[in-house]
């Protein structure tokens, strides 16, 4: 227990969680309608963007050279710590969505919660952790902007705005998910 | 030794990678998807109008992620803790801030410009002949923004040194920019937030109309937003304690209220039809914008054929002059059509691309049979007509066999509108010759008034000519 306190402050997780409750907060106010809305991924996609970006920030701790020297097992915790970014982001947005705010299905959810921890994840181990979110974030803005079409190449680009049930997009978020968890696990966010 | 200075940071600094990444991921996603900015008379490399709203409509993405890439370079000397020791250094604040604020705002500015190089290049090499100079405040309005939101971005981050900084920044970034975004469906690009608000963003409207350019005012007030915003981010870089931060505020407000005065406030202040480029230039009948011009030759040449069979096919109801379609409709409205006048959309499927013999036979069908609907990479309304318009042109030109107008389409309800549409060809032909006339002058009349409900499948007409309706 009292490893696992010291490990989450070492992961800026008090700050990070607090980002994530402050964002679930502000999607749960701007959508708030008693679940009668409309559902949309767009929305869905930028609410989790937000928190995995906020969530990302500790894929690293202070000191990476003083952490090699410790005598634990890094993969294990690693690969738990991105599972556990996508896990409770997603559960953050669904219990917003419980507390009656209307954003997206939960397939859609789920499967952008995975894809984002995935790709902050791969964005770790490429940039570093402080430049994380830039992956999470600029796939958004790409998604967003480009006006895919709607052919599997829009499909696997777009992914995380998507309807539910389309199944490239549903692969590319697993592809990301595994891709960024194992690279990372193996090894961790570039110094 | 500034320029010895400026050198050095760029060289080793992570203020070249803003302007790379703008360059490189603009180039991408330009020529690497084939999106709608090939497309028609305003695509990116169409006009130098529409390359430069293109140029800023990608701003979408880049201004939210240029401020999270400034905020990164700002938290450059709190993340290797050493913004207590360089307080120490002997030099005014605001020197110190301008260094690592002049890199980024010349990489930006050189990565962007770069961009809109290769788009001149491209407007240069292209088909049009039209060279105006409204474009630039457009593309310069563009750099500003991407210079002062990573100025803007390395402020705060100095005032907020925390590694949350950036990706806060862009997702309320991008959070604004997708609340202010212009949508073009309308006949004049229009948001749903209030006109002067929208327009504090500096993106544009996906371009549709290739006569629409932004006007003057817009430009003139985005760009004391920005130097409001490029103020208060220098400001806040430069700033030592905590009244100076207080006080960098001012900027950003000063400017928001002076812009809020300027910007129009309808949208029809917003984006203005460029008069110079709508300019009709003519040769005898034939009328064509100024940012056509280069289309004139050939179209004059084939409108004269064109008009010659019209005149024959058609009698006194044939139209006797050929005009460039300069309406703005929005998307999926009908087109105002006139019996006198035949009028030539370059958007059309049938016009994007014909030269040559393809030519005259669209202007055939768009004499005798206009479609009252749009058919282009937006719009598919006049599809099914395609059918009714390759009968007429057939028929007006003697043509021993139906010959359709466009390549043939596997979409099954296409098709069975086709299978009809052989089946009419064959009626009509069974006619006498003065009924066949008389059949033709019919779909001409109900083509230019735009009646009935199935005008724009062309269903409607196909039953005409395949003898089903009696009238």
């Amino acid at each position: 227990m009292r490893w696992l306190i010291l490990y989450t402050r070492s992961r800026q997780v008090p700050t990070s969680a607090a980002a994530v409750a402050l964002v679930a907060l502000a999607a749960w106010v701007c959508n708030r309608d008693g679940g009668q809305g409309s559902t949309n991924p767009v929305t869905a996609a930028l609410v989790l963007t937000a928190m995995v970006a906020a969530a990302s920030v500790g894929l690293d701790g202070r000191d990476a050279t003083l952490e090699r020297t410790a005598a634990i097992r890094w993969l294990p915790r690693r690969a738990a710590h991105v599972l556990l970014i996508g896990a409770l982001t997603g559960a953050a947005l669904l219990a917003a969505q419980a507390a009656g705010a209307t954003l997206a299905p939960t397939e859609v959810v789920l499967r952008d919660g995975a894809g984002l921890a995935g790709l902050a994840a791969l964005g770790a181990v490429l940039c570093g952790a402080h430049l994380a979110w830039t992956l999470p974030t600029g796939w958004y803005a790409f998604a967003v902007v480009a006006r895919l079409p709607d052919n599997t190449v829009g499909q696997v680009a777009g992914w995380m705005i998507c309807p539910p049930g389309t199944a490239p997009s549903t692969d590319t978020a697993l592809a990301l998910l595994v891709t960024g968890t194992v690279l990372y696990a193996a090894a961790g966010a570039r110094r | 030794m500034n320029v010895r200075l400026l050198r050095i940071e760029l060289r080793r600094s992570v203020a070249p990678w803003p302007g790379a990444v703008v360059l490189g991921g603009s180039l991408a996603v330009l020529f690497l998807v084939h999106g709608i900015w090939w497309e028609g008379t305003a695509g990116w490399t169409a006009q130098w109008t529409t390359m430069a709203l293109w140029t800023r409509y990608l701003l979408g993405f880049w201004w939210s992620l240029v401020v999270g890439m400034g905020a990164v370079y700002g938290l450059r000397d709190s993340r290797s803790r050493m913004a207590e020791l360089l307080t120490t250094t002997p030099l005014p604040a605001w020197h110190r801030a301008a260094l690592p604020a002049g890199a980024t705002a010349l990489a930006l500015a050189s990565g962007f410009g770069l961009l809109v190089l290769v788009g001149g290049v491209e407007v240069a090499l292209g088909a049009t002949g039209y060279l105006p100079l409204g474009w630039l405040p457009i593309s310069l309005v563009g750099a500003l923004a991407l210079v002062a939101t990573a100025v803007f971005g390395m402020g705060v981050a100095r005032a907020l040194p925390s590694v949350l900084t950036p990706p806060a920044l862009t997702v309320l970034f991008l959070l604004l920019t997708s609340l202010l975004q212009q949508s073009s469906d309308g006949v004049l690009p229009s948001s749903v937030v209030p006109n002067r608000l929208a327009l504090l963003s500096p993106v544009t409207a996906e371009p549709r109309e290739m006569l629409l350019t932004l006007s003057g005012s817009v430009d003139l007030g985005q760009t004391i937003w920005l130097l409001g915003l490029l103020g208060t981010g220098f400001a806040l870089l430069s700033a030592v304690n905590r009244r100076a931060r207080l006080l960098a505020v001012v900027p950003v407000l000063v400017g928001a209220a002076l812009a809020l005065l300027v910007l129009p406030a309808a949208p029809r202040d917003t984006y203005v039809v460029d008069r110079a480029a709508a300019a009709l230039v003519c040769d005898g009948p034939v009328c064509v914008t100024q940012a056509d011009r280069s289309r004139l030759p050939e179209l004059a040449l084939r409108s004269k054929e064109a008009l010659r069979v019209l005149h024959d096919a058609l009698g006194a109801q044939a139209p006797n002059s050929v005009r460039e379609d300069t309406q703005l409709r929005a998307l999926s409205d009908e087109r105002r059509l006139s019996a006198g006048v035949l009028l030539v959309d370059f958007d059309d499927r049938l016009f994007a691309d014909a030269t040559g013999e393809q030519l005259t036979r669209a202007l055939v069908a768009a004499g005798i049979a206009p479609s009252c609907f749009a058919n282009n990479a937006r719009e598919g309304g006049g599809q099914g007509y395609v059918a009714v318009q390759s009968i007429a042109t057939s028929w007006a030109l003697h043509d021993p066999r139906l010959r359709s107008l466009e390549g043939v389409s596997d979409d099954p309800y296409l098709s069975d509108v086709w299978a009809e549409a052989g089946v009419a060809w064959q009626r009509l032909l069974a006619m006498p010759p003065a009924a066949q006339r008389a059949q033709i002058a019919e779909v001409h009349a109900t083509a230019v008034s735009c009646e009935g409900t199935g005008v724009g499948s062309g269903t409607d007409e196909l039953s005409v000519l395949a003898g089903k309706v009696s009238r």
